[in-house]
């Protein structure tokens, strides 16, 4: 063989086997079928659940003959730093989660399906919450179907709020309380932190808007940083004495969300804000003691930050596969007693049923069903529950800001200077981030 | 990644010199083609050879130095078409606040890691060089960091850095010292980056240096002692000379190095606290893969970046053409 | 073993005359000054280590609590076992050898055929295009970090989505201007009259290659193949960037992701065995890894 033959040879051997590893997202299943990929399959870590979803997409494509359903298991679920990439590649997933950080940005750039017209495949979309549903609808179409939504709390350990004298039934309501029982569980000696907080990895800047709006503050308005105001001060305030004065807080400057959750299950960290779904995580992927968790609604209790996620569809999906994907979603995602829903299932593999960490149906007969089927199968205690339960009514959930990584990144450079600074200047932190803020709202 | 500039080996492996014949005599044995055809055969199945590298050369290292540039320029969500936004990259990357701190942090992050990753190896060598014992056993664990996985050598150290039962507060403690925030406090976050990264990377410069302390003739140091110079001076008027050429190669290598600063904060500190570990590569991270796909601006910031470098890379080629 | 001259015998003198060392004075310096870099070496380099697998052994409470044990109480070896579970490690190990050797044969193939080009066929515009692969030596991955992604995720022209392929980390080995130039450097040492012979006699350029050069020169093929194979191993934002998929993850960007959900003493366990593969390579491939950090006298 000549050279150039051999070098001809090996560019096309290349080029072929670099087309055949490029990734291709519609496939269609064999005979006339249709075939989905589908995200969010539990993670090797946690064995059991991944069992669990598994038999779910064998039960599915059982009721749905000609569906095949094929799951990835990227975790994160959604990853916003190769979500562009991966629909720029077309190897995005047919159904993908959103959470709803990212609602406005996705439906902008139109790299969600628009779904009005096929909304009835989910038996029960009509029982989402009306102003859930508003997330993710704009100009009046539908993008998504909303799959979970909260509101952030006060997580406690009670076991420790019994050591440290306080009682637990009457978990702390104001930011005051916060501040006193804190200190009641840092004294109990070395190693206990009596309040959890983050100062970086854009999750400080997070907690820092929870605790704003629930002091009644605001991140934005009019496109305007509004965080510097007497309730942002007060935030700042607040975590800075708690860290210098009591030093009930602890001193590492934690960055990674799983950090505080982990010091959480650990036993020796008294209260965090968090939603009900912190509790799950801290007593299932950290082995923290179910009976010692509880939740009450967020201190101040005057807004809460409202989370949440959806499901959407892939815009290049054809018709019959957004029409599988719903299906899957509805079945797996949306029916009492099914799926996700299964909590007797739930309860039999040990997960952390009982955790009233999804509100998204409220008070519909959907909602109704799903609760009771919760607390019939609840392997927590769900008295413990009760106080988030109790309060979530009187709370306003609040989406987030626009621009919200951004704005987080901002003030976690205020949040982590008032827990490694004695000399913290508040007036200055925050009148930097404000400027700051503003700088990034003014660019389009 | 740090590459090491290694020069030729002498030839040796290839036995005999060369003997240079220009002239020939060789006996054909069909009629020659006529010359121009033979090179453009010649031509031909070289580029047949070159062309693998070419593709991957062109695609995948030419071609994304081309694209900083045009990206510079343009804002992207990689679905649409790009569309040209002027400076308006560069204005949102010099108007951010943490643009100065990232500059600054790198900077100084370099200066610190010349101090530790520079001077330290080359002392260190010095005094290898002159043991005549367990030799191979010091190259050997000098060098090991080097070979692990940053990533290895990175989470390690968090857990040495941790304030409670980390093993660097319990030592100060067991010794009676006052033990540090390290990661945890501004004063003291870049400089404990600093040292994850020295450990990771001292031994490749150590060997390096070794290996050019090895080539300085003795006779140099007899003469200087026979001139009365003390052991010091000898340092100063022998080994250094002898090894400038290299010590101004490391310099430049050091400082390309550390201008990359990406896994230390990345893992350890998020950029914090307040900042103050945050470097322009892991900003640039941010920019595309935090902020919701910014690439515009962080390849701007990335063309800043390749500058910069440029310069230095500039400045040593000019250093080593003086030398020589 | 390319470069023995700096394998000089121990009696050359350095700094300090071999007159000095014998001196009493001299003598009792340098055993105080040899134990001392000894000690400090295993301590600096050595302990760290021996902390990451003794922290491995202990229980969660005892790895948290203070002052800690020098030496694990009950050594558990189970953990290592519950970490390979966890983090999943036979999967990214296989990956990553994947990836390992998949880099090491493409780019050995793409770099020796060009080199061998470059010096021996010398093509027209042969010394820019090596300048320009030189060119890229200057400019680190990391500076164009955002558009090498762009670009890997729609190849231009080509339109192929390299994301989760190994082809995204083995296009861009292989475009490594240092490999190029080494071994360009060798082949041009090579005398041209063994190469002309064989053209005389009509052997084909790639026979020439394979049966004259590549046989001589082992050493440097040695050189190039540990460097690409260590980078492979060592990358960390690039596969975290191209290879986000769990089941296609490289060994360094699934420790970082999952480090956050595990205890500590999983998190060194994991640790020790993500060293195992590379401690290896070190043991057996030491003296052309020395070699090749150092090859060549470096005077130019």
């Amino acid at each position: 063989m000549k050279p150039r033959n051999l070098a001809i040879v090996l560019t096309t051997g290349l080029a072929l086997t670099a087309t055949a590893c490029g990734g291709d997202s519609s496939g269609s299943g064999g005979s006339g079928g249709v075939s989905i990929t589908v995200a969010c399959r539990p993670a090797k870590t946690a064995p059991k659940l991944r069992d669990a979803w598994d038999d779910d997409v064998a039960t599915f494509e059982k009721a749905h003959p000609g569906v095949s359903v094929k799951s990835t298991d990227q975790q994160p679920c959604f990853d916003p730093k190769t979500f562009a990439a991966k629909l720029a590649g077309g190897q995005m997933e047919t159904v993908f989660v959103v959470p709803v950080t990212n609602y406005g940005d996705v439906i902008a750039k139109r790299q969600a399906k628009d779904i009005t017209a096929s909304t009835g495949v989910v038996k029960n979309f009509g029982d989402i919450k009306q102003d859930v549903r508003g997330m993710v609808t704009k100009d009046g179409k539908v993008y998504g179907v909303p799959n979970v939504s909260y509101s952030v709390g006060l997580v406690y350990n009670r076991a420790l709020f019994a050591k440290a004298g306080l009682d637990p039934d009457a978990p702390p309501r104001t930011w005051e309380e916060v501040r006193a029982a804190a200190k009641k569980i840092a004294d109990l000696g070395d190693g206990y932190v009596g309040y959890g907080e983050y100062g970086g990895g854009n999750t400080g800047g997070w907690h820092f808007a929870q605790a704003l709006f629930s002091r009644g503050g605001e991140m934005v308005t009019d496109g305007k940083a509004a965080f510097n105001s007497a309730e942002g001060k007060a935030v700042l305030h607040n975590l800075h004495d708690m860290r210098w004065k009591d030093d009930s807080v602890g001193s590492r400057v934690l960055i990674g969300w799983e950090s505080l959750m982990q010091q959480m299950a650990a036993g020796k960290t008294g209260m965090m804000l968090g939603a009900p779904d912190v509790i799950t995580d801290v007593t299932q992927k950290f082995q923290g003691k179910a009976a010692d968790y509880g939740i009450t609604g967020v201190p101040g209790g005057k807004a809460s930050l409202a989370g949440g996620e959806a499901y959407m569809i892939n815009p290049k999906a054809s018709p019959s596969q957004t029409k599988a994907a719903l299906q899957w979603i509805d079945f797996q995602f949306n029916t009492p007693g099914k799926g996700r829903f299964d909590f007797a299932r739930g309860k039999a593999n040990g997960e952390a049923v009982g955790v009233p960490n999804n509100d998204y149906m409220g008070d519909s007969p959907t909602g109704k069903a799903i609760a009771e089927g919760r607390k019939a199968n609840a392997v927590l205690p769900v008295k413990n529950y009760e106080p988030y339960v109790d309060a979530a009514p009187g709370i306003t959930p609040k989406p987030e800001p626009e621009k919200a990584q951004e704005l987080y990144a901002v003030l976690d450079v205020a949040m982590s200077a008032v827990l490694t600074r004695e000399s913290a200047d508040v007036d200055k932190l925050l009148a930097d981030a404000e400027s700051k803020a503003n700088s990034i709202l003014a660019r389009r | 990644m740090r590459t090491l500039t290694v020069k030729p080996k002498p030839k040796q492996q290839v036995a005999t010199e060369r003997r240079v014949a220009p002239e020939r005599q060789v006996v054909p044995r069909r009629r020659p083609p006529t010359k121009r055809r033979r090179a453009a055969r010649r031509n031909l199945t070289a580029y047949g050879f070159l062309c693998a590298a070419l593709f991957c050369f062109a695609l995948f290292a030419w071609w994304p130095i081309v694209r900083e540039v045009v990206l510079s320029f343009q804002q992207t969500n990689l679905v649409d078409e790009p569309s040209w936004v002027g400076l308006d990259n560069f204005r949102t990357v010099v108007n951010d606040p943490a643009f100065g701190e990232a500059w600054r942090n790198t900077f100084v992050f370099t200066l610190l890691a010349l101090l530790c990753g520079y001077v330290v190896p080359f002392a260190v060598a010095v005094v290898l060089n002159e043991l005549r014992h367990a030799r191979a056993y010091l190259r050997f664990v000098v060098y090991l960091p080097v070979m692990l996985p940053p990533i290895v050598s990175v989470l390690l150290f968090r857990w040495f850095y941790d304030p409670g039962p980390g093993l660097f507060n319990q030592a100060l403690d067991a010794v009676g010292l006052p033990t540090l925030a390290w990661l945890d406090s501004t004063s003291t976050a870049l400089f404990s980056l600093v040292i994850v990264s020295t450990w990771m990377n001292l031994g490749a410069g150590v060997l390096i240096y070794l290996a050019a302390l090895q080539n300085i003739p003795g006779e140099l140091y007899e003469a200087a002692e026979l001139d009365g110079a003390g052991i010091l001076k000898r340092i100063r008027h022998v080994t250094i000379p002898q090894t400038r050429l290299i010590l101004t190669l490391m310099l430049m290598l050091q400082i390309v190095a550390t201008m990359q600063v990406f896994i230390e904060p990345y893992m350890l500190t998020g950029g914090g606290p307040e900042n103050a570990t945050v470097t322009v590569a892991y900003l640039m991270y941010q920019y595309a893969f935090v902020y919701g796909g910014n690439y515009g601006a962080g390849s701007a910031l990335g063309l800043m970046l390749m500058l910069v470098l440029l310069a230095v890379a500039a400045v040593q080629l000019r250093l080593t053409r003086e030398e020589k | 073993m390319p470069n023995t001259t700096d394998r000089r015998p121990a009696a050359t003198r350095t700094i300090v005359s071999p007159l000095e060392l014998r001196s009493r004075r001299g003598s009792r310096i340098y055993w105080a000054l040899l134990t001392a870099t000894v000690t400090v070496f295993t301590l600096v380099f050595v302990f760290p280590l021996y902390w990451m697998v003794t922290g491995a052994m202990k229980t969660g409470e005892e790895i948290a609590r203070t002052p800690p044990t020098l030496f694990p109480e009950s050594p558990d070896f189970s953990v290592f076992a519950d970490a390979w579970e966890l983090f999943d490690i036979g999967t990214l190990l296989r990956n990553t050898l994947f990836y390992a050797v998949g880099a090491w044969l493409f780019a050995l193939a793409v770099d020796v055929s060009a080199a061998y080009a470059l010096s021996k066929l010398r093509p027209m515009f042969g010394n820019a295009i090596l300048a320009g692969m030189l060119a890229t030596l200057m400019i680190p991955p990391i500076v164009v970090m955002i558009p090498a992604y762009i670009t890997v995720t729609d190849v231009p022209i080509l339109g192929w989505h390299l994301l989760n392929s190994p082809w995204a980390i083995w296009f861009p080995v292989a475009a490594n201007g240092f490999n190029v130039f080494l071994l360009k450097r060798f082949f041009d040492s090579i005398p041209n009259e063994l190469l002309e012979a064989a053209e005389i006699d009509g052997v084909p350029p790639w026979r020439v290659l394979w049966s004259i050069i590549l046989p001589i020169s082992r050493p440097i093929l040695g050189v190039v193949s540990l460097f690409t194979v260590v980078l492979v191993f060592k990358d960390f934002v690039w596969p975290l960037l191209v290879l986000p998929d769990s089941e296609k993850m490289t060994l360094s960007v699934g420790l970082s992701q999952t480090a956050g959900a595990v205890t500590q003493n999983q998190i060194m366990a994991g640790l020790v065995i993500a060293s195992i593969p590379m401690i290896i390579v070190f043991f057996l491939f030491q003296r052309s890894i020395m070699a090749g950090l150092t090859a060549g006298s470096l005077k130019g």
